[in-house]
């Protein structure tokens, strides 16, 4: 295996307050800020954590969908940030985006033919008849039928929608497809349908996943690897096992204890961490550690004032935690 | 002495131009104070247009009640006028709804809106209330509530509005708490939070709560009773634990087995219910479940089977639940079974 996509010293700042006047003094949310970590060929890597921690932007900054403010992304031997125009236009053949809201994502007055064969269009693939060829047999991969290419978005439910933005992503044959999000706008019996077409299609077609969700369970399931992010930082990067097993960083193991389990003796006896408050504001994060004014160990004054590296801890994943230590959450109490 | 709030075959559909759509179509259950119902099914189900009902919020028309009755301590709801109707709304029975984004005025403060049951309900001025306002917003843990009381919706975070929303529906002590996807739009350790909250609440007020969500961990976590909803019909009612450990319907073991599970270090393929729901306003004959049911017979086709009782307080409404041979044949799937 040989790594496929290489993020550096990521970040992505948003600037807040209007006009020219005032851009000198306007602020900034930091929705990433500093980020590092690859994907290996063939893996699925997830990035989770909860709304405003700045993983929806690191996928959009993977392909460019926004323009980062610092650092550097590779893609096998390209650097992705010194792309322009024609060359950008045929990296996003290899890097394809899956969105949320199977809803709002398709253009409801196009039919799924058209949808489907649009990425060949925009990159001048085949003839018309070809390009409809194409779309039938995807739609068949998906799980559609190809007869559904003359028909429209709203016939269709959540579920099937999302399969035809599968296939759209998939038409291109890229080698990483980021999918933000892709079952949370499901029922949880569709989920478990379009999360197993996912891993099937991963192994047909060999695809890398960069996978973003908040839902902690359905990451357990389908990732390799797992980031956890807090504020716009990575706090715990690590094997699915290690990270969910014997979670390092106060923030994992809050996360993961707040999550309900669907068996109701394990959920009442399971020791949970409640955080406290909100999440801070992206635009003044708390100095030195980000999470120390949630987090149930903070020392002071070291947890204030510096910044905790992202090292390598006892399990053999990374944690930026001054205090990281496992926390393993026994099987029983899971 | 008749239970706290009864809901008695309630069919209720709405007459549009595409048909009639089934959206309630027989749901019964009941609910004694202290206890807590939750309801589950996807969406569609009919889950939220029960609650709905409860609370006569739901426009007629195109809404009707067809058939069924919803009784307060043995009173009928839908027999009341709308005075007295009033009178419950707000007051002994209140809701928390879905969207805290959405579900508060935006243009009115905060500690106004947590008043404004109190100033109807309870005949307080202005000034009591508004001191009233400020004790719940502490109650629901909101610090410095004194300041934040004079905030409008759009300056809380989205757990602070779910807080607020709480702290609305509390306000007249209701004998019945509604809470529709409460937590549903919340992070994970706000929704851990909010759950505690409401369950902390509980203790203390007594009140009886139904818990509508989709999520089978939340109802693990808060209620004593499940009732398990699909295409309007309710499919399995029992204690948690006969629903979690020994379900009965092929609907819920389908639910249970297509969440990925969060105890095993292999990873399997999920098994999802195969299929989509059906469409309410044509619903397949007999059993609605059974184009996607693994263990659909020719009997299925015939007719529609209603909740019966197989143990004592576990009713299921598939044909074959009574039969203890198929139900251990077909779930033993379920680890979780002891």
């Amino acid at each position: 295996m040989s790594t496929l996509l290489k993020v550096e010293s990521l970040k992505k700042y948003f600037h807040v307050g209007q006009g020219l006047v005032t851009a000198r003094f306007s602020k900034s949310v930091r929705a990433v800020d500093d980020i590092s970590f690859s994907v290996e060929e063939g893996e699925t890597l997830g990035l989770v954590g909860e709304s405003g921690c700045g993983k929806s932007t690191t996928g959009r900054c993977i392909n460019r969908l926004l323009e980062p403010t610092a650092g550097s992304i590779h893609f096998g031997e390209i650097d992705v940030r010194k792309l322009r125009a024609g060359k950008l236009k045929h990296y996003r053949r290899d890097v394809q985006f899956i969105f949320q809201d199977p809803y709002a994502s398709l253009n409801p007055r196009m039919t799924f033919g058209e949808i489907v064969a649009e990425p060949l269009v925009i990159h001048r693939f085949g003839t018309k008849k070809d390009r409809e060829e194409r779309a039938k047999e995807m739609l068949k991969t998906v799980g559609l039928s190809p007869e559904h290419i003359h028909r429209y978005p709203h016939e269709f439910s959540g579920g099937q929608r999302q399969r035809v933005g599968i296939a759209r992503a998939l038409m291109l044959r890229p080698k990483m497809i980021i999918c933000d999000e892709p079952v949370s706008a499901l029922d949880v019996s569709i989920q478990a349908q379009i999360i197993n077409l996912l891993e099937d299609l991963q192994e047909q077609f060999r695809l890398t996943y960069v996978f973003i969700a908040h839902d902690l369970a359905v990451v357990r399931h389908i990732c390799d690897r797992v980031a956890v992010m807090y504020l716009g930082k990575i706090v715990e990067l690590g094997g699915w096992k290690e990270v969910y097993n014997a979670p390092c960083h106060p923030y994992t193991q809050s996360l993961l204890s707040a999550v309900p389990v669907p068996d109701p003796e394990k959920q009442h006896e399971r020791a949970r961490i409640i955080l406290r408050g909100d999440v801070p504001s992206p635009i003044d994060p708390p100095s030195g550690c980000r999470f120390h004014t949630r987090c149930p160990i903070a020392q002071f004054p070291i947890c204030s004032d510096v910044e905790p590296p992202l090292d390598i801890v006892a399990g053999g994943q990374r944690a930026a935690c001054h205090f990281a230590k496992p926390f393993p959450i026994p099987e029983d109490k899971m | 002495m008749p239970p706290l709030l009864e809901v008695d075959d309630l069919h209720m559909h709405f007459f549009t131009r595409d048909g009639i759509v089934k959206a309630v179509d027989g749901v019964s259950f009941s609910l004694e104070p202290r206890e807590t119902l939750g309801v589950v099914g996807e969406s569609g189900s009919g889950k939220s247009v029960t609650a709905l009902s409860i609370m006569r919020l739901i426009p007629e028309p195109p809404g009707k009640v067809v058939k069924g009755d919803i009784r307060f301590r043995g009173d009928s709801i839908l027999a009341m006028g709308e005075k007295e109707q009033r009178k419950l709304r707000g007051n002994r029975i209140a809701m928390i709804f879905q969207d805290p984004m959405t579900s508060l005025n935006p243009v009115y403060r905060i500690g106004k809106q947590i008043a404004e049951p109190l100033r109807i309900h309870k005949n307080m001025s202005r000034k009591d209330s508004w001191d009233a306002a400020v004790e719940l917003l502490k109650q629901v843990g909101i610090p410095q509530a004194a300041d934040r009381a004079r905030s409008y919706p759009h300056e809380f975070s989205g757990g602070m509005r779910q807080r607020a929303m709480i702290a609305i529906a509390l306000a007249c002590g209701p004998d019945v708490l509604i809470a529709d996807e409460p937590t549903t739009a919340l992070d994970v350790t706000i929704q851990a939070q909010i759950l505690e909250l409401i369950q902390e609440i509980q203790a203390r007020t007594e009140s009886a709560i139904i818990m509508i969500t989709h999520d089978l961990g939340v109802v693990a976590d808060v209620a004593d009773h499940v009732l398990v909803m699909y295409a309007g019909r309710a499919v399995e009612f029992g204690t948690a634990d006969d629903v979690f450990y020994r379900p009965l319907h092929p609907y819920t073991w389908g639910l249970l087995e297509s969440l990925p599970r969060h105890d095993v270090d292999e990873k399997g393929q999920l098994c999802p219910i195969k299929g989509q729901p059906p469409s309410l306003i044509n619903l397949p004959q007999g059993c609605a479940f059974r184009p996607r049911c693994a263990y659909s017979q020719g009997v299925c086709t015939m007719e529609r089977s209603g909740l019966v009782e197989i143990t004592p307080g576990h009713f299921s409404a598939c044909q074959f639940s009574g039969d203890s041979g198929f139900v251990e044949k077909a779930c033993g799937f379920l680890s979780r079974e002891r």
